[in-house]
């Protein structure tokens, strides 16, 4: 019986069909749309919220300034910069460390985590050291990185990548795990060795997962960031909003937090496109 | 050309006593026959035909495919599965091709090979497909076009149209006829369907659970007739087949 993979959940087409029929049928919308229309709402529930609590100070401005003030002070910042710096080197700064800590833990990680779905040697041999030091906060040892490794850009750099090793590593692994039993004994039935099984066969296989891995691995490095940045950093969007709380500079602080989301909305949506490319096959099987 | 003597496969199971799939089997399969193996689920068909595959190794007993052990998977025995095991991120032309790049041949020399094979099931204008665009019966015909392309001694079918509606089961019984008489492949086939058993045979035998073992072996011809140009209608009303 062919079975369509429904929000992760199997489930027979037709039962899902006359499902899914009845309940958006019912305000002729399809649940897509429906669910859309709803976010919609309570995005703009929102705004009207904070409009109305700080235009007529119902909340002191130190603690929610107005849309127009963190509006202005966005144009200031990119006018004239902050702390001496301009915004896009701000930026320039958070991004350059994102990215080469994602490109040291992608190229990393999922050789890593390959070999340790193929090898019980390789998994024995990293699975103690992982084990131990993924569930840890990255906060937690930052000073030993700020100790071992100075202010400099290394010990951010080097927090970044070790809370985005973890999750990619994680994710080849059940990537290589997850290959079906089926799908490889057809190919050695067709005369695959060992390294045809891996180029031909469990690397894409493992694809999908690999890339949702990364995918969390560059959220896990975002939210690891303003702490990397309390490095005594001069530069970077984190360092902008810790120095900006310490002026109390609430308006500052909303910028940085909406960049930090823009950028964040940016990477994710991106991500998710590639997946589309790389992964055509996802969910059509 | 294919033997096999008190063949014995038993699962060891964790805790309780190891469960015996198959019980000194002995068969052997000629040259150019297709051998039905028929029985209800559990009664270890899928067992013997991975045994003979090499997917699970015998507990006891002898294998031989022309007079050579059997010891693993290989490209010798072709094996088409009941869900297709087609690889999604190949297109339909480069998953048949996979076995002789497997091989060593180049992608240009394995692919013109490949559409010969793709012309011998029907899917010459589905070359550069997707496998995830095509219906169950295509991909089927998919997956037996790969297994052939190697060009194995045995072709090894584990209930290859179990998942498939009853009209393309019986358009997909035919195709295999024809791909037989074209090729004189050799074929062990795995159903629970007596009417396909029936209608695909050139020898049928069953099987019983518990232990899995071969209780009967019929010889049939319907197979030879439909080749040699009878129609189904008249060997399907015919006394013996029913
Ligand atoms: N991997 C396995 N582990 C343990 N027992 C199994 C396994 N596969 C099959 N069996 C058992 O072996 C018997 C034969 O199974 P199988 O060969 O799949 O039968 P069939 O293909 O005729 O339905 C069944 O009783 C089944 O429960
Ligand atoms: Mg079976």
């Amino acid at each position: 019986m062919p079975l369509y993979d429904v929000i992760g959940i199997k489930i027979d087409p037709y039962l899902n069909t006359s499902q899914t029929v009845s309940s958006a049928s019912a305000f002729g919308l399809s649940d897509g749309q429906k669910t859309r229309l709803i976010s919609a709402a309570t995005i703009m529930l929102f705004g009207l919220a904070w409009w109305a609590l700080s235009t007529y100070h119902w909340v002191a401005t130190l603690f929610l300034p107005s849309p127009s003030d963190v509006w202005e002070q966005l144009l200031a910042i990119v006018t004239d910069g902050y702390a001496n710096a301009t915004l896009w080197d701000h930026v320039g700064a958070s991004l350059v460390r994102i990215l080469s800590a994602a490109a040291i833990a992608f190229s990393l990680a999922i050789p890593i985590g390959l070999s340790m779905g193929l090898s019980p040697w390789v998994k024995g041999l990293f699975d103690p050291p992982i084990e131990f030091y993924w569930p840890l906060p990255p906060l937690a040892y930052l000073p030993l990185m700020i100790i071992w490794l100075g202010i400099g850009e290394a010990s951010k750099i080097t927090l970044l990548t070790l809370a985005m090793f973890a999750p990619i590593c994680l994710a080849a692994q059940a990537g290589v795990r997850g290959v079906s039993e089926e799908r490889l004994h057809a190919a050695r039935s067709l005369g695959a060795n060992g390294w045809q099984l891996f180029w031909h066969v469990i690397l894409s296989s493992a694809l999908p997962e690999i890339l949702t891995g990364t995918r969390i691995a560059i959220g896990v490095g975002w939210g690891t960031l303003v702490a990397a940045e309390l490095i005594a950093a001069t530069r970077g969007i984190g360092f902008m909003i810790m120095s900006a709380s310490h002026f109390l500079a609430t308006d500052v602080v909303f910028v940085g937090i909406g960049i930090i989301a823009l950028l964040v909305f940016a990477f994710s949506y991106s991500w998710q496109k590639l997946e589309v490319f790389l992964v055509p096959w996802k969910g059509q099987e | 050309m294919l033997t096999i003597r008190d063949l014995t496969v038993t699962y060891p199971s964790r805790g309780q006593a190891p469960i015996t799939a198959l019980q000194n089997v002995s068969l052997d399969i000629l040259k150019g026959e297709i051998v039905v193996a028929l029985g209800a689920s559990g009664c270890g068909k899928s067992t013997l035909l991975n045994t003979i595959a090499g997917f699970l190794p015998a507990t006891s007993g002898r294998l031989e495919l022309n007079t050579h052990e059997i010891k693993g998977p290989g490209a010798v025995r072709g094996v088409v599965f009941q869900k297709d095991t087609l690889l999604p991120w190949k297109s339909v032309i480069d998953n048949v091709a996979i076995g002789l790049v497997f091989a060593g041949q180049s992608r240009a020399a394995a692919r013109a090979q490949a559409h010969s094979l793709l012309s011998l099931v029907g899917l010459d204008d589905f070359a550069n497909v997707a496998p995830y665009e095509l219906s169950g019966g295509m991909r089927q015909r998919v997956g037996i076009a790969r297994a052939l392309a190697t060009n194995p001694d045995l072709l090894l079918m584990d209930e290859p149209f179990g998942a498939l509606d009853s009209f393309t089961r019986e358009q997909m019984q035919e195709l295999l006829i024809s791909v037989w008489h074209k090729t004189h492949k050799t074929i062990f086939l795995i159903t629970h369907s007596i009417e396909e058993a029936l209608s695909l045979g050139t020898r049928v035998i069953v099987m019983s659970p518990r232990p899995g073992r071969i209780v009967r072996r019929y010889p049939l011809d319907f197979v030879k007739r439909f080749s040699a140009g009878e129609s189904w209608a008249s060997i399907r009303t015919d006394q013996a087949f029913l």
